[in-house]
Order: C-alpha cells, then structure tokens, then sequence
C-alpha cells in the first residue's frame, strides 16, 4: 500500500460552540480516488476546506509526505500541490479562459505578458483534459461543463498532486459527467490523488476506490469501494434504512388545467405545444441546452415569447411574472442561489417575497410572516440553526425546501419545478420527492423538469421530452424508460416508430 | 457707456473714440475671448460683462469678429484655446486663467506664434509673455475694507471674517486686511471659509452668533456670503447690534448701500466689467496705432451711499 | 441533522454595536462638541443645526431609497438647484397675477414638487426602462439641471421677489412649539421614510431588487416600477427640500446645492445602508445627515485646527463611521 500524500488525523472543527466534525481520520494516496459522502451538513465541506487549507482544525493534525503540516491560509496548501475545485467556481467571469488559467501566475517575456505562451499551454492543458476550448474566450461566455473543465485544467497548471473537488457532477448532463470521469480516471493513471464528493451515488460507484462517509461529523465507514453498493452507502450516509425513493405514482385527473400552444421563445424553443392535467407530474427531459428552462420561463412570463398559454382555459398575460402568480401559476427555478434566494436576507423576508401582498395592508404584518415562517419550518422540515439566520447560511437541500415553502406560499394551483433535487442529498430528495406528490394528490399540477433520468422516471406519469428547442416527443405510463427518452433527446427516434 | 468709464482713464476713452473714425481698413481681425463659466455671482458678472461688450464692439467694428468661449476647468480651457488658434486663426486672445499654472505654457505658446494675448485678472506663472494685462487689485480689496473698518470700528471692537475658498486671491485679500488693521485694536474674534457661497457663508455665521455674544462687525469678504451673513443675523435678531461689509459690488447690496441701509454702510469694488475693459483695449489695439500694451490695474473703490449710484447696474445679473 | 458547518458563529454580543454604532458615533460627537464650547448643547445652536440638515436630510431619505434598491443619483443637488431656479421665476412671474400672498406660495411649492417628480421621472425612465446605468445618466442630468439653473439666472442669481419674501420667510424661520418647519418636515419624511423602508412590501421590494434583481424578478416583484418610483419619490423629496430652501434666502443661482448630492450619499452610507444595495436603514441615514452637520457645526464653534483642515477632518469622521461599522459586521 502506498504513502499517503496528504492526511488528516483525528481532526476536529468547531464553529463557536457548535461543533462539526469529531476525531476524523481521512487520508489522500497517490493514483487513488477517495470518495468523500455524507448529507447535507454530514461535515463534507469543513473537512475538505480543513484538506485545503481554507479552514484550520481546533484539534488533530494534518500529514503532508509523512511530516506534520498546518497550513496558514490555502496559497500555502496550494504551494504544497493540494488545490481545491469550489463547488461555485472561482472564476473571474469576464476574463478569458487563459487569463483565469494563469491568474495570478502569468508568464512574462520581459515586462510584458507573454500571451503566445500562455495561450498555447492553456490550450495544451484543455486539450490534456480533453476540452478542446479556445483560450480566448471569456468565461462568462462558455457552458457550466467547460467552466468545471477550466477549473480543473488551472488546478494541473498548479501541478497539483492533490485535488480536492467539491461535487463536480452536480451541474453536468450525463454525457458531460462521463467526460469529466474519464478525465478524473486519466489523472488517477498520472499519480495524481483525488479528493471526490458527489451525492450521485452511481457515480461514487464508478469512480472511487475508496469510500468515507460522514454523519452528524462522525466518520462512519471508511471502506473499499467494491465493498459497497450503492443502497449501502446511502444508508450509512442517512442513518437508516431508505425505503423506495420514489413514492408510488397516481395518474392525474381528465381536467385541462395548463394548455401551452405554439409557444416560441427566440432563441431557444420553437412552437412548443403541450397540456397539463388536473393532479398529475408532468416530466421534462432532455439535454442540458434542449430549452426546457427556457420554455418555463417563457411559460410564466420571464421571458419574451409568442404562442398562447392558458390556464383554466383562460388566457394569459404574456410577459407578467405576476399575472402568471395570480393566475395560480409558479416556477421554482434552477438556480436558487442566483435567481431563487436572496442569500443575504433573512428566511422570514425570503419566504413572503413572492406572496408579499398575503402579509400587507400597507403595513406589512411581521408577527404574520413569524407564523409562515414556523409552518413552513415545520411543513418542509426545514432544518435552520436559528430562525433570525441568512438563507445563504442554510445548507443547498435546506435552500430548497425553503425556495419551495416561498413558491407554496402564493398558492399556486400549477407548480413548474426545474431541477428540484439539484446537489442534494439522498435523505433531502426523497423528501421532495414526496412532497412532490402530495402536491399532486391534493389536486394540484406539477411540471418537474430535470436532468436526472432516474428522477423523471420515477416521479412523473407522462413525460415530455425536448431536443434543440422542440418538443420532440411525449411518453405515458411503462413507456418512460431512459432508451427512449435518450432516443428522443438525440433526435433518433425517426428511426423508430414514433411514439404517440 | 457711462458705467464703464469708471474703470478706464479718460485718456483710454479718447482713443476708443478716436479709434471709432480711424476704422476704415478692409483687414478683418478675429479675437479670441476665453473665460471660465458662470459658476459664481462674481463670474457671473464677469460672462455677462464679456457677452455685452463683444456685442457692442461687433456692432461697433465690422471688421472684427470674436470667439467666445467659456470653460468649467482648466484643461476644457486649453484645449478651447488650440481649437481657437488651430480652426479661427485669431489675431488676439483674452484669457482669464482658470488657473494659473496649467494655463501657462499654452497661452506663451499662443504668444510665440504673433498672437495678441491679454491676460486678464489671474496672472501666469512666467512673467512677460503678455502683451496687456487688465486686473483688479486683490490687496487693494482687502486693504480698503481694512481701512473702512480701522475708521469706523473703535478699539476693542469685534468682528468676524469670513473668507473665499483657499486660493492666493482669498489669500492676498486677506492678508491685506489683516495689515490694515493692525494695531487698531480691533479684535477678530475669528476667521472660517465661506467659500464664496451664500448657504456656506449662512452656515458659518450662524455658527458665529451661537458662539460669540458681542460682534460689531462682519467682513463677508464678498457679497454672495454677504447675503448668507444677513440672513443668519436676521435670524438670530441682532442686527441693531453689527454691520456687514461685502465685497465686488453686487447689484442687490449696492442697491442697499445706496438706500442708506444701516447694516451695509459700505463695500469695496472688484469689478467684472474688468473683462470689457481688456477686450475694449485689445480690440483698440488690433484696429490703431494706440498703444495698449502694459499692466492694467483697475483699482478697487470704496462705495458708500454717496457714490453707490454710479456701481448700481439696472440690467446686470450680478 | 443540522447544517452546522455552514452556520456562523453567534453574533448577538456584537450585533447591537453595528446596529448602534452610527448612534454611539453621534453621541461621541456631540460629547466632543460639548467639551469644546458651551454653546454647543443651547437649544439655539441645537436647532441651527437640525433644520440646516433638514435640505440634505430630507434629499438623503430618498436617496436611501435609491441606494437599497442598488441604484445612485448624482443629480440632486444640481436638481435643488434647477427645481429652487423654476419656483423663483414662476412665483416671480405670477406676482402681478395673484399678488404676494399664501395663493402664490402654494403654487410655488407645487411648482416645486411637480419640477422635482418630472425630473426624478426622467432620471427613472432612463435608467429602469431604457436600462442605462444610473451612475451616467444621473451624472449627465447632474451637469444638464446645473447648466439649466446657470442659464436661468443669466450666469448670476435668481431672487425671490422681496414682497413675496416676507410671506415665504416664516416658512423656513418658524414654526410651532420652538421647531422650525424644516425640523418639522425632515422629522416627518424620515418618520415616513423609515416606515416604508421596513414595513411596507416597497421597502421590501427596494431591497430585494438592491440584493439581486434576478430574485427579484423571479419573485414577481416589479422591478422596473419599483426602481422608477425610487427615483421619482427621492425627485419629489428634493421638490420639498427646494421648498424649505428657497425661504431661507429667497435665492437660487448656479452656485445652489452644490456638492448635495455627495453629501447625502455619504449620510446614507454612513448610516449604515449597503451602497452597492440591498439593504438600507432610513433612521441611520438621519443620524448620517446630524454627524456631517455636527462636525460642520463643531469647526465653526471651536477653531481648534486650522479652516484648510475642516475637510479633512470631515473626510476621517466619514470613513471611520464606515469602518467602525464594517468591523463590527464581519463578527455576524
């Protein structure tokens, strides 16, 4: 067996009195994968910011080649070869490619940057990892894959012997995660050694040599990974026996709620038609870029379209995110941070925002949105240290069920929901997953869109299907399997007899 | 006409006149007339007195034509001048500094092509690159105030001053207040800026009257914070108990002085209308054989109610 | 199951000093002015300076406004300038038609605050419609309004007629029960101020949209609208500090307000609200305006450094009063 490069012994952290992670041991060997697991909260992220250098432990110490180390500060760590991938990246979004891969250490000729040189390793870099991506462009112009791959292309331009990612899958497709995975494999091969956290346990699966998993900052197993299986590792992350993940399905009722018609979005969607019914989960799929969060968005009103909606037979306003409320109408978007939260503002003052005008008679009723807020604490779980707490200090699945609570809030009769599950973990889904049904059960209509199959799959009885801005095709009941939605998303289905 | 006359020797009169019949020639003459903006009262005056004087001359002489431009800094000052000798071609140029140091080295270049130049009011740096300079008389306006106040104050009476902003004119006003009242025994209780500016000068007066019991007197050093001034004392009720003397001849208090209003027994004048007296000279310059060149200091006067009438100006905006 | 890790450390000890601190500032201040003059604590000068905030301090309410909901305005002092220039020629105009009486002053004063909303209109129009950035078309209109009243007055003053003076006059010099009406209205627009920045859902609004107008959009929230009325309502309040300001020395020329604007940004922003938006404190803002005045008030009264100094001075009380507070927000 050989050295570990990097390891943490007995490692403790507390924040205040609160105290995170207890005695940890965890270590970091040459050509290896370590997957790191847990849920949201598990102490995951503290004791990788503890790895790079981020954070100090308040007890234990850390390895570095066999010889105690403490980093100051993670240039230190960084130095030493130990480089971590943030889970929100750190790039400077209107610099190019190049100029984030050499940040802060550019190549000179002279006085001058040498820019030939740079372009031309960045460009060598990127294409070592596969990502034939011009330097030049900016990173505010290029996909979220390509960012990851930027990311990682900078960490080897550091010579890093260490990587620590944080959740890299959590923003890619499928075939984007493939690609990242024979990266990491390539790396593996090099000698590099691979800190991965992932909450896609198929992905562990494939990927790691070893697992670590987490609870409440205890380890709780540390194992090979041919040693467990996917239900194994999702229990010991969760503490208990998951039953099924996905609740049983009930098809919807024959009433027309939502009626999209030849809905264009310039740019993205072409002349989209679809229904909803009364009680049912509708499922979009499709591949990241297929416009399905274009075409909700359009639906709702934030985007500019031509084409009808209506609801309840109705027509509505297009271009009003309000009318669209009124009308019993809400989308939970996919980028909570960006667009779903204000992470800098109380629960309270996140929860009311959309329904606002429920808790206002001029004056704004605060002792009201007290009591929403303890229902909604108590209704979604919502797990919050202490109530007066910023959003941005919740953790992701917490943000979720809090942005749910925001859009339940208004009382809408249809809920679209994009990407409802995104970098959440197993204990979380599974509880959004019910809570999606319930919503259907009581009469109300869900539209999830996701790029996860299994989720589709799972959680909705008729599945819509896009592919480059059209619908491509629509399946029902036992014909929802990944074959078919894949061959309908890559547009081969002509191939085929075409499904309804 | 008869307002001017107060600015210029009688001497200086006989030759715009004789000036006026000796202009027959065909060759035209263009001159450039660069001052900065109207931001302030005194200024103001200055722009209005430059547009007047540059109308009554156009009528005057067919063959002279101006350029008049105005700037709100020094460098829009600079560069109005190299457009002014680069795309008009002008035989002279009158310049108000905007400031001293920037504007040097562009008007000597100006002089070094044959070009006219009369400064006016805010010397440059280098000496002799001029050909006329046309100013008021920034000590005198100080000493003259001093003067008044040494007359009309008695030993141990007080009196605050409130100043401009921090420049060498302020500084030079100031200064020569300060000498004419030494040894008079008249206390100044205190000195702060007003910055030339009425709700800057009704700031620190007020402050003044909360903080001293008996003041005789106030030199607001200009009439724009005279105006502050009186207002604050009106405010606090006391103004049986001191007079207040301006500075530059303001329209408003020249009207007051001459209506014999006891709180403004007096002021000392810093004319605008310097600016046509210098573009009246250059214009004489450029169309006779009268010779102009030289300093030209335009002593500031004492205006009490006797003499006000000849200040009062019924259309000028200051 | 908590999410621990990413909670924070408690923050209740330290809390209150960033909560208090633009207060404990102003306290220290007056302590300071009272040791150095007697005078400072009468209730003369104490009024003095109240109702010389009162022009700034009701411009500022506004603008706190403006800067939660992520935007700025440059514009208002050369604004005051341009709305004070227009009431003067219109109530001057209107002399020999209405006479000199209360008719004529309440047209003025709605002259003044019809000016004030078109041009805070304008500003609002360009920057949430057409979607200009508020710093250039603020700084534009800034020049243009500045221009406007330098115009009006033919370079020189524009004066009240005096008649119409001594009807006007008590407006800004009396008042009831030893407040001036300035005192009274500043006290009464902050009132107001304060209770729509944190009990209305415009207030709520204004900050959703400083924090990021993405969620905001996302949360139906009308963002056009709401930035609009920020600029229009602090275009009004300017209209009413023109109305407490022309009384005083019934005169407007190019010279009027200058400097205003950063005036009362800085009072915004030492009171504690994010200039880069998302979250503002009107009381704070009131508290700003007192301290500038304050330290005004103080180097006048006192003279212990030299005049040249007074700026500086000014300069290091404002950039501690931010300091203080940022020292005590990174503890929660």
């Amino acid at each position: 067996m050989t050295v570990p490069i990097l390891s943490a012994k007995e490692v403790s952290r507390s924040f205040g009195p609160i105290q995170v992670l207890f005695d940890v041991d965890f270590d970091l060997r040459p050509g290896e994968v370590h997957a790191l697991i847990g849920e949201n909260g598990a102490g995951k992220s503290t004791m990788m910011k503890i790895l790079g250098g981020y954070l100090a432990p308040s007890g234990g110490s850390l390895w570095l080649d066999g010889a105690a180390v403490s980093f100051a500060d993670h240039r230190q760590a960084e130095a030493a070869g130990v480089i971590m991938i943030h889970q929100e990246f750190n790039l400077a979004l209107q610099l190019t490619v190049e100029q984030n891969i050499f940040l802060g250490r550019e190549l000179m000729r002279g006085p001058f940057l040498d820019h030939a040189a740079m372009q031309a390793e960045s460009r060598r870099q990127l294409e070592a990892l596969n990502c034939p991506l011009d330097p030049r462009l900016r990173i505010s112009d290029i996909s979220v894959p390509n960012r990851q791959m930027v990311e990682i292309a900078r960490a080897m331009g550091r010579n890093a012997r260490v990587l620590i990612m944080d959740e890299p899958t959590a923003v890619l497709t499928g075939r984007e995660t493939e690609i990242l995975l024979d990266q990491i494999d390539r790396l593996r091969a090099s000698g590099t050694a691979i800190l991965y956290t992932s909450h896609k346990l198929d992905e562990i699966a494939r990927i790691a040599d070893r697992i670590t998993v987490l609870r409440d900052g205890h380890l709780v197993t540390n194992a090979s990974a041919a040693d467990l299986t996917p239900d194994q590792m999702a229990e010991a992350m969760v503490g208990r026996e998951l039953s099924d993940l996905f609740p049983a399905k009930r098809e919807g009722q024959a009433e027309t709620v939502l009626e999209v018609e030849n809905l264009t979005v310039p740019g993205h969607v072409r002349g989209a038609s679809f229904t909803l019914r009364r009680g049912e989960v509708l499922g979009f799929a499709g591949l990241v870029g297929a416009g399905r969060t274009e075409l909700m968005e359009g639906v709702v009103g934030l985007r500019k379209t031509t084409g009808t909606v209506r609801i309840m037979g109705k027509t509505l306003a297009p271009g009003s995110v309000l009318a669209a409320c009124k009308a019993g109408l809400v989308y939970l978007t996919e980028d909570r941070k960006d667009k779903g939260l204000l992470l800098g503002k109380s629960l309270r003052e996140n929860l009311t925002l959309l329904a606002l005008d429920r808790f206002t008679n001029i004056r704004i009723d605060t002792a009201a949105e007290d009591r929403a807020l303890t229902q909604a604490i108590s209704d979604f779980d919502i797990r919050a240290g202490d109530r007066g707490m910023n959003a941005g200090n919740l953790s992701g699945g917490n943000q979720q069920k809090l942005l749910l609570a925001k859009t339940m809030l208004a009382e809408p009769d249809i809920v679209i929901i994009d990407e409802p599950t995104r970098g959440i973990d197993i204990g979380t889904k599974q509880q959004i997953y019910q809570f999606i049904r319930q919503l259907a059960d009581s009469g109300k209509s869900v539209i999830v869109v996701s790029s996860e199959l299994p989720e589709v799959i799972g959680i909705a009885t008729r599945v819509v299907v896009m592919g480059r801005g059209f619908i491509a095709g629509e399946l029902e009941g036992n014909a929802i399997t990944e074959t078919a939605i894949l061959r309908l998303a890559m547009g081969t289905q002509d191939q085929e007899a075409a499904p309804a | 006409m008869n307002r001017r006359d107060i600015f210029k020797g009688a001497a200086l009169v006989a030759g715009l006149a004789g000036a006026t019949v000796a202009q027959a020639q065909d060759e035209t003459f263009t001159i450039g007339v660069a001052i900065p903006s109207a931001t302030h009262g005194f200024m103001g005056g200055l722009n209005f007195h430059a547009r007047d004087t540059i109308e009554r001359l156009e009528a005057t002489y067919d063959n002279i034509e101006f350029v008049l431009a105005t700037a709100g800094d020094a460098a829009k000052m600079v560069n109005d001048i190299e457009d002014m000798v680069a795309t008009r071609g002008i035989d002279a140029l009158v310049v108000l500094p905007f400031e001293s140091e920037p504007l040097t080295s562009p008007v000597q270049a100006v002089a070094e092509q044959g070009i006219w130049v009369t400064v006016v009011d805010r010397g440059l740096s280098v000496e002799g690159i001029e050909d006329l300079y046309v100013a008021g008389d920034n000590p005198g306006f100080g000493r003259m105030a001093g003067e008044y106040f040494v007359e009309n104050l008695e030993d141990g009476d007080n009196i605050v001053v409130l100043r401009g902003i921090p420049t060498t004119l302020d500084n030079e006003r100031v200064e020569a207040f300060s000498a004419a009242i030494e040894g008079s025994g008249i206390n100044v209780l205190d000195m702060q800026h007003g910055n030339w500016n009425r709700d800057d000068a009704f700031t620190v007066m007020q402050d003044f009257l909360s903080r001293f019991d008996d003041i005789d007197a106030v030199w607001a050093s200009d009439d724009d914070m005279a105006i502050g001034v009186l207002a604050a004392i009106e405010q606090a009720e006391r103004e049986d108990e001191m007079w207040v003397m301006g500075g530059a001849g303001m329209k408003e208090i020249i009207g007051r002085i001459r209506d014999g209003d006891p709180q403004l027994p007096a002021n000392v004048s810093y004319p605008p209308a310097q600016i046509s007296t210098a573009i009246e000279l250059t214009a004489l310059g450029l169309v006779s054989d009268t010779p102009v060149s030289g300093r030209f200091i335009i002593g500031s006067q004492l205006i009490t109610p006797e003499n006000a009438e000849q200040f009062y100006f019924e259309d000028s905006p200051f | 199951m908590t999410d621990a890790s990413t909670s924070t450390p408690p923050r209740r000890m330290r809390l209150n000093f960033h909560v208090f601190g633009p207060l404990l500032a102003m306290v220290a201040v007056m302590v300071i002015g009272a040791s150095l003059n007697l005078s400072f604590l009468s209730p003369e000068n104490l009024t003095n300076v109240a109702a010389r905030s009162a022009f700034i301090g009701i411009i500022a309410v506004g603008m706190t406004f403006v800067i939660t909901a992520g935007g700025i305005d440059l514009s208002v002092g050369a604004m005051a300038a341009f709305v004070a220039g227009v009431m003067i020629m219109v109530m001057n105009a209107l002399v020999p038609v209405m006479g000199a009486g209360v008719p004529l002053i309440m047209v003025g004063m709605a002259t003044a605050l019809l000016v004030g909303g078109a041009a805070g209109m304008l500003n609002g129009v360009l920057i949430a419609k057409v979607r200009i950035e508020a710093f250039i078309v603020t700084l534009g209109s800034m020049g243009i309004y500045r221009s406007l009243v330098t115009w009006l007055a033919d370079g020189g003053t524009l004066s009240l007629d005096f008649t119409l003076r001594g009807v006007y006059r008590p407006v800004y010099y009396e008042g009831i029960l030893g407040l001036s009406w300035p005192i009274i209205v500043f006290a009464i627009v902050a009132i107001l101020g304060e209770l729509a920045m944190r009990h209305t859902a415009y207030g709520r609004h204004c900050a959703a949209i400083g924090a990021n107008e993405q969620v905001a959009v996302y949360s139906a929230v009308k963002v056009a609208r709401v930035r609009m009325a920020t600029y229009v309502v602090l275009g009004m309040l300017v209209g009413l500090a023109t109305i407490m300001y022309v009384p005083r020395l019934g005169s407007a020329s190019g010279n009027t307000g200058v400097l205003w604007e950063l005036e009362a940004i800085a009072a915004v922003i030492i009171g504690g609200t994010v200039l880069k938006g998302g979250f503002g404190r009107v009381w704070g803002t009131v508290i700003g305006v007192l301290i500038l005045s304050l330290i005004g008030n103080i180097l006048n009264l006192a003279s212990i450094v030299s005049p040249y100094l007074n700026g500086a001075i000014q300069g290091v009380i404002v950039i501690l009063a931010v300091v203080l507070q940022r020292e005590s927000k990174s503890a929660d």
